[in-house]
């Protein structure tokens, strides 16, 4: 098996606010595995950036992180803020989903792709210039002298988003993060955005956690896929297999709430319910209350367990939960509703 | 549609640089007053203190453009000499307030909580003044002249300036590519001078151009009290509070000296023009 670079370990993560606290990440457990593309997938609110923003040591003062992120082997939720800005943009980049605010519109490009490199290592002006315009070139921008002083603001939102690429891998990081990297960009330069990060990802042999809410983003590049709902991880599956066999009811019902061409005109299927308040988040299963299947035992938490197909799932119904959980075999499916 | 019209029309970076038009036209007035200032005794036809007895209130002629005032001194001279007075009071107190000004709104903007609170109160207090009554006060307490007149206005501005910097850094600070940054492994410092100071530069600099042609008016004003230069020093307030006086017999000794300000304030007001429109950086009032 091959080394594990990133792993989470029980982490969870809280909002302290006037309302009370809320539980925006609950006991989430998750390995990377180096060179791997990892989706993780999940609506609006669910955790996915708060668990980013967690691994970059960058949440707001009101937050606060429990369990352990490991990156490497060390202790990322102790490390001390110098020792995290030493890793930020060095062995850990990230690059967010508006590449239009997401580079200071007062410099020009090129220079905020060599300010990353100068931040890093004790490379000269000039050295730094020089790779910079490599690396623009390496994520085509095309005439990236000519275009090295432009202001952002003269750059398309893709070619904006391929110069915050640049930036992000400009110290060949072990680790990109990329918080939906083409939500704000049109399908076609979605593609090729896509198309960039599984070439670089190819090259450097980074690992990329990628952060979407589109399964169709995710079934592009991803190697495996981790569902989130409402602060809790219900499922990681290798790609193929989540597309073929979604296990956890929440999952399923995300594939069924795909538009698809097969379905007459009219009303898109939704999933009943509404996502619970974190700030009085339910007890047990976050998705009980909008589960087709829900059961008696939902109440509690269920684990996270590996089943015999490589996917992991943290539901009830499922056996491998069962037996990880301590509960027998499920007599008849879906005998109970609650 | 912006990209296209900035990149045919080809505009000079010069000329953007300096605000279009009205900022170049603010600047050139600018540099010619500063150059009077500093050529005055080349300028000046005649000494700006000696007094002619038989020229009291002489209307202007070719030799003295501006006539004469109510001692017979060249109003012309005086003109070209209270520009020293007047433009280093003018710029000089906005540079000291913007040197204490603009860490504090920074620094309150940047790190806010409890340092933005207690800093914003005792700014808030400061700007609760009148302030010609602070100014007046803080004369009442060191003296006339023209260093404390530069100072009190300089104590005056210090609030204003730190409100509208905090207020800029503010948005500046919320930025995704502050956060960008950030994720690329930059300090605060380092943030707060490569991406913080620059981009809530322009909110800071108008308001500065405008504090400029305020304090021509300010310290006009404590002058006319006289409370700002002394005599014989030629100040253009000054010479506005003795020319008020004589307006209707000679009035050229209060109309030149006014126009002086006038000009001056005008500058500063174009130039603050200009540079709003040059960082506005895309060019939406262009």
């Amino acid at each position: 098996m091959s080394d594990s670079l990133l792993e989470f370990r029980k982490v969870s993560v809280d909002y302290a606010g006037r309302g009370g606290t809320v539980s925006a990440v609950t006991d989430v457990s998750l390995t990377l595995i180096e060179g791997e593309t990892f989706g993780l997938v999940g609506e609006s609110g669910c955790g996915k950036t708060t668990l980013s923003m967690a691994l970059m040591g960058l949440l707001p003062d009101i937050a606060s992180v429990r369990g352990r992120i490991l990156f490497n082997g060390s202790d990322l939720t102790t490390m001390t803020e110098s020792q995290l800005r030493e890793l930020r943009g060095d062995r850990i980049s990230m690059v967010f989903q508006d590449p239009a605010t997401s580079l200071d519109p007062t410099f020009g490009i090129g220079s905020q792709v060599a300010d990353t490199i100068r931040a890093h290592g004790d490379v000269s002006r000039k050295q730094a210039k020089d790779r910079a315009l490599g690396l623009l070139a390496e994520v085509g921008i095309p005439a990236a002298a000519e275009r090295y002083a432009d202001p952002p603001h003269r750059l398309s939102g893709g070619m904006r988003q391929r110069v915050v690429l640049a930036a992000a891998i400009a110290n060949n990081p072990a680790l990109l993060l990329a918080d939906e990297p083409t939500t704000a960009l049109d399908v076609t330069i979605q593609a090729q955005i896509l198309d960039l990060l599984a070439d670089l990802q190819r090259r450097h042999g980074t690992t990329i956690l990628l952060i979407a809410h589109d399964l169709g983003v995710v079934a592009q590049i991803c190697d495996r896929v981790g569902v989130m709902y409402a602060g809790q991880l219900v499922e990681v599956a290798p790609v193929a297999e989540l597309f073929a066999r979604p296990r956890h009811p929440y999952t399923r019902a995300l594939f069924d709430a795909l538009p698809s061409g097969s379905h007459q005109a009219g009303a898109l299927r939704v999933i009943a319910g509404q996502v619970p308040d974190l700030a009085h988040a339910p007890t047990g299963c976050r998705f009980k209350d909008r589960c087709p299947s829900r059961l008696a035992e939902c109440d509690e938490t269920p684990p996270l367990a590996m089943s015999d197909s490589g996917a992991s799932i943290a539901c009830w119904l499922d056996p491998a939960t069962r037996a990880a959980g301590g509960l027998g075999p499920l007599a008849i499916a879906g005998e109970s509703n609650g | 549609m912006t990209t296209i019209e900035r990149a045919s029309t080809a505009r000079p970076q010069w000329r953007t640089r300096f605000g279009g038009r009205e900022g170049l036209i603010g600047w050139t007035i600018l540099a010619v007053l500063i150059l009077i200032a500093i050529l005055a005794p080349v300028l000046a036809p005649h000494s700006s203190e000696a007094i002619d007895s038989t020229r009291i209130f002489a209307k202007p002629d070719l030799s003295h453009p501006f006539g004469s005032d109510d001692l017979g001194r060249d109003v012309f001279s005086r003109v070209l000499y209270a520009y020293r007075a007047s433009l280093s009071i003018a710029i000089g107190s906005v540079l000291l307030a913007m040197i204490v000004g603009v860490p504090i709104g920074v620094f309150a903007g940047y790190v806010g909580g409890w340092a933005d609170l207690v800093l914003m109160r005792a700014v808030d207090l400061l700007l609760a003044f009148p302030a010609l009554l602070l100014a007046i006060s803080l004369i009442a307490i060191l003296g006339p002249g023209n260093a404390v007149a530069l100072l009190a206005i300089a104590i005056i501005y210090v609030p204003i300036i730190a409100r509208v910097v905090r207020s800029s850094v503010l948005v500046v600070r919320g930025q995704p590519y502050v956060l960008g940054a950030r994720t690329r492994g930059a300090s605060h410092w380092a943030i707060v001078r490569g991406h913080v100071l620059p981009n809530s530069a322009g909110p800071v600099l108008v308001q500065a151009s405008v504090l400029m042609a305020f304090a021509i008016v300010i310290e006009a004003a404590l002058s006319f009290l006289g409370l700002g230069s002394q005599p014989p020093t030629p100040e253009l307030g000054l010479m506005l509070a003795e020319g008020n006086n004589y307006l209707t017999t000679a009035p050229w000794v209060e109309i030149f000296p006014g126009l002086a300000i006038a000009v001056t304030v005008l500058a500063f007001n174009l130039i603050g023009d200009g540079l709003r429109r040059s960082f506005d950086p895309h060019g939406v009032t262009r």
